[in-house]
């Protein structure tokens, strides 16, 4: 809201220094934003709130002022050239919806010459960054920006029949609005209408046919109240934002509607208009003034400061509040109708807090009972994890929820997306049912640039309609492609893997203490077809990783192999997790056998392990695979598998012989099950 | 007894012989089985026979046999030194070559600022909670005293999943939500995502990250709201730090306030600063008592409890904190931006 500091010297008298002045409203919760000086005036450049439609005219700027500043606020004088005629005698107007038009104000200002206004009027109208247009619409204008009352000023001649009606409108019916626009009317909205057809849309904009034009003689001036509902409700369904109706929807002052009519009579009757006598006032039901109980005990528990008495009775008064003291320390307060936001108590505590001053209010520490904390363990896993990734080199990512529906689809994931009803873009149009599209778009970005690797994670919320219910999950999503880490002359690092990222998924399922997870055969549609797993735990898929399909990557337009895991870590922390154990170290040495077979390429290593662990040999306590290669020493179609096993008894040191025995059964049981052979040159030692 | 010690001479006298004649490592393991062997060893021999001599004699045989023991150990171990290869000299090395690092992955700038300020409201005895990212307009808006069609809203700029269902627009929704399980005292803050209808430029993003907190308990005071936010201010920025607090409005706090601090990059003396543009103050954290409706929304007594909440956008802070100039270098990820973050 623009304020001019002349202006306001209508209702106050103040000199101040411009950054005194911008302190002063700072204080009291009038943000000034910006400020500038225009043709010998300041102009303020004043934040206002959606519950304070009273500042948005220089009358509520000048009060809150008097009210810092301990000034005195200027009544108005309005004095007015009467014509003979009697207003009842010119125009009937009714109020057909009272519930949205409580109160409907009109006068008439009679042979008016419709040109430009005064200078004084010229400059104001300019001071509000507007152009002017002619005295009559300056003049409502400048009763809007002096009252925050928004007024209208049909020319009289072109009301049908005398009559002004107040009505919702009929379906059909249409309105040529001010800004040359066509508006199609529903039933929802206000209209007033003559005995023909609508005029104007109820507090949000004219009609053009019953405009003031230069050959207007004769002004209807409208004053009135409309809910604030319906007027937001129609300016938001015709797109029309006026200054009107944005001071309309956030409440006018239902008592002032019959003072800015006689405002605007005035001003016209100084340009040589002539006010017929009277004034319409259709106010059916008239309100009560609002009471609110105010105690001193509250204002001091609620600031924390006591506060004395006679600054609370002034402050407020000086507000426009009547106080009358109940008992001691208690007040019943009438509220003034400008100052729609003032309902209950802690509303007065707030006027007496912002003129206080919030700078004087102490700053204390609150004395903080010890309370049972709200336990997080999701928060902590994450944590664990996040850790974890970091040290297996994962830089960490956030992309927003947002997907563009095309891309989604790619995915293929069988999750049905959520979309938005206006989102800010079509290409930001539905909720992400994966966190990978937004990742592609990092790996896309990062090597257009030069990265020759990207490995990253992300954890954040997918979304999906499960039969009408809005479903979200966390998930933990991966993605990695290229190089990792920087290239050494020692160590020459590592390529993305398929065997990288697994070992990640497996380390952190161990870590977070899910270790009997599983592996199977991957299902997601988004993966090479044999190149991926999926991730179960106790019966259920939590996750999945593999190597992106070629369509997906086309669609980000990436070249390289690019391999991503995805864990939901919703479900999966929904799922126990296995209690720490300590167990004791055994303190015999164990017995390391190296056996190292060539057979079947074909033959799986979970196949292998199966059998192994069939076995159930007395302690064997692992193995390991430390080397698997095929080439020109091993035959075609074979490969050659080298295993560690390591045996060690709890109470005492193995012979060679048992662990001669035992070996001889690992290789017995592979040569039967999968024909292995044990490899010429394979040592055996001990 | 006698007899012992006249063979102990014996074989003190053979070992000695036995020397000369060792010429290599092999010979030398063969006189050292011969003598010291555990199992049949000729020493360990004498030191089982022990056993057997009288008691009154058993010091003065006992030291004959270790005597000899450690002598015969220093003399093969002198001889094994001598019939290894001598070391080489070790090889030069360059030492001025890199070393090996290990790669540590980068946090997310705005992930790590949110841990920093969660810590230290963590310190002073709040809980974390959180919610759901899609709400419903009561959550939302309802609950927290928006009356349905108020021009407030629109400085919540709204994205709309239906009508009654949304993003959530800040993460106030979590405080109702612990608030209609959980009576006083409540002490929690509400880290997470929020979304507003708004296009990206260098100060707006349709998604970012807030940190909300609320305090409701007997007594409570806008002092008390002063005192909590000044502390974790001067914690996140510096001790020194100026703050203002400023009426404002929100629907669910009365009073209002917002919280500025001032400019630390032109201290407020330069019209063209980027960052507070020459204000000198830049608004961090909205705040209030919590509004008597919203307690009743959730069935507690405003007349018995006070509360107070406060709200910051988390990337607003962190680009005023590290001095980043477009707010839209979060969301894109580059690894250059991404891992300068690793040495926070």
């Amino acid at each position: 809201m623009k304020i001019s500091v002349d202006w306001i010297q209508n209702y106050i008298d103040i000199n101040l220094p411009v950054p005194r002045l911008v302190e002063v409203l700072d204080n009291i919760g009038l943000l000034i934003e910006d400020w500038e000086e225009k043709n010998g005036d300041i102009i303020l450049d004043v934040e206002t709130y959606a519950n304070r439609p009273d500042t948005l005219g220089h009358m509520g700027i000048a009060r809150e002022l008097a009210a810092a500043l301990g000034l005195v606020f200027k009544e108005q004088r309005l004095s007015l050239t009467e014509a003979d005629e009697n207003i009842a005698n010119l125009v009937d107007v009714q109020i057909w919806d009272e519930d949205l038009c409580p109160r409907y104000c009109g006068m008439i200002v009679k042979n008016i010459e419709v040109g430009p206004s005064p200078d004084w009027l010229v400059k104001k109208i300019e001071a509000m960054g507007l152009n002017p247009v002619n005295n009559v619409v300056d003049v409502t204008n400048y009763v809007l920006f002096s009252t925050a009352q928004p007024i209208h000023a049909f020319d009289l001649a072109k009301i049908v029949g005398k009559k002004i009606i107040i009505r919702r409108a009929k379906q059909g019916e249409k309105l040529l609005s001010l800004e040359a626009k066509d508006v199609d009317l529903t039933p929802d909205m206000l209209v007033i209408a003559d005995e023909e057809k609508p005029v104007a849309l109820a507090g949000v904009v004219g009609g053009e046919n019953t405009a003031v034009s230069s050959s207007t003689n004769n002004v209807f001036i409208e004053s009135a109240y409309f809910d604030p509902v319906s007027v937001r409700k129609t300016s938001k369904l015709t797109g029309i934002q006026t200054d009107a109706a944005y001071r309309f929807e956030r409440g006018a002052d239902i008592s002032f509607s019959p003072e800015a009519a006689r405002m605007a009579a005035s001003l016209l009757s100084q340009f040589g208009g002539k006010v017929c006598r009277g004034i319409v006032d259709v106010y059916p039901k008239p309100r009560k003034v609002k009471t609110v109980m105010l105690r001193d005990h509250r204002v001091s528990a609620l600031l924390g400061v006591e506060i004395d008495n006679g600054f609370i009775e002034k402050t407020l008064e000086s507000l426009g509040f009547q106080m009358e003291r109940k008992q001691p320390g208690i007040w019943q307060v009438k509220i003034p109708f400008f100052r729609i936001d003032i309902e209950r108590e802690a509303d007065l505590v707030e006027e007496v807090a912002r003129f206080f001053g919030y700078e004087k209010i102490p700053v204390q520490l609150p004395p903080l009972r010890s309370l049972e904390p709200i336990l997080d363990p999701k928060k902590e896993k994450i944590n664990t994890l996040r850790q974890l990734l970091f040290h297996y080199g994962f830089d960490e990512v956030v992309n927003f929820s947002f997907m563009d529906p095309e891309k989604e689809k790619k995915f293929d994931s069988g999750l049905k997306p959520i979309s938005i009803r206006n989102p800010i873009s079509t290409k930001a149009s539905v909720l992400r049912t994966t966190l990978l599209g937004g990742m592609l778009e990092n790996v896309v970005w990062n090597t257009n640039r030069g990265a020759e690797g990207v490995h990253i994670f992300e954890i954040g919320n997918v979304f999906s309609l499960d039969k009408d219910v809005h479903k979200e999950q966390q998930m933990l999503s991966m993605v990695m492609t290229g190089h990792m880490g920087e290239r050494h002359w020692k160590e020459k690092g590592k390529q993305a893997s398929f065997f990288h990222l697994k070992g990640t998924c497996e380390a952190l399922m161990d870590r977070l203490r899910y270790g009997t997870f599983s592996f199977r055969e991957g299902s997601q549609p988004h993966f090479q077809e044999g190149r991926s797993l999926d991730l179960y735990f106790k019966g259920e898929k939590i996750g999945w990783l593999g190597a992106m399909k070629r369509d997906v990557l086309d669609a980000f337009l990436l070249k390289e192999e690019v391999w991503a895991a995805e864990i939901n870590l919703s479900l999966l922390f929904g799922k126990q997790a296995q209690a720490f154990q300590y167990s004791a170290v055994v303190k015999y040495p164990s017995v390391n056998r190296d056996v190292s077979f060539i057979g079947d390429s074909r033959v799986s290593f979970e196949e292998i392990k199966e059998v192994l662990e069939k076995l159930q040999l007395p302690f064997l306590e692992k193995f390991n695979l430390y080397d698997r290669f095929s080439g020109s020493s091993v035959p075609e179609g074979k490969v050659s598998l080298s295993f560690r096993f390591i045996f060690r008894h709890p109470d005492r040191t193995l012979h060679a012989d048992e662990v001669e025995a035992l070996q001889e059964k690992i290789i017995a049981s592979l040569r039967a099950r999968f024909n292995f052979q044990l490899r010429e040159g394979g040592k055996i030692d001990k | 007894m006698e007899n012992l010690k006249i063979e102990i001479e014996r074989k003190k006298k053979a070992f000695e012989e036995a020397l000369p004649r060792v010429k290599d490592l092999k010979s030398l393991r063969g006189i050292r089985n011969e003598y010291l062997s555990r199992q049949r060893g000729i020493i360990t021999g004498f030191f089982k026979q022990l056993k057997h001599v009288k008691p009154e004699s058993k010091p003065e045989v006992g030291k004959l046999i270790n005597d000899f023991k450690i002598h015969a150990l220093e003399q093969i171990q002198a001889l094994e030194k001598k019939f290894s290869a001598p070391r080489k000299k070790e090889k030069k090395i360059d030492l001025t070559l890199p070393g090996e690092k290990m790669y540590w992955g980068a946090p997310h700038p705005i992930v790590l600022f949110q841990e920093e300020i969660e810590d230290i409201f963590l310190r002073m005895g709040f809980s974390i909670a959180d919610g759901p990212e899609i709400e419903t307009d009561y959550y939302n808006f309802g609950a927290l005293n928006f009356p349905p069609h108020h021009p407030a809203r629109d400085d919540w700029d709204t994205l709309y999943i239906s009508d009654d269902v949304l993003l959530r627009t800040h993460t106030s929704p979590v405080q109702i939500r612990v608030m209609e399980k959980k009576k006083p005292p409540i002490r929690i803050i509400n880290p997470g995502k929020v979304y507003r209808k708004e296009a990206p430029d260098p100060t707006h993003l349709p998604m970012f990250f807030q940190v909300e907190g609320l305090v409701v308990d007997l007594g409570i005071t806008f002092a008390h709201l002063k005192g909590t936010l000044e502390y974790f201010l001067k914690l996140l920025f510096h001790e020194k730090i100026k703050i203002r607090f400023r009426p404002s409005f929100f629907p669910f706090t009365e009073p209002s306030a917002e919280v500025d601090i001032e400019c630390t990059v032109c201290g407020g003396k330069s019209n063209e600063c980027r960052i507070c543009g020459g204000g000198g103050w830049i608004e961090i954290l909205g705040a209030g008592m919590v509004d008597p409706q919203v307690l009743k929304n959730v069935n507690i007594d405003p007349e018995k409890y006070s509360g107070f909440a406060f709200g910051l956008g988390v990337d607003r802070t962190a680009m005023f904190a590290y001095q980043i100039p477009d707010m839209r270098y979060f969301y894109e990820n580059d690894l250059r931006f991404l891992r300068q973050f690793n040495l926070k």
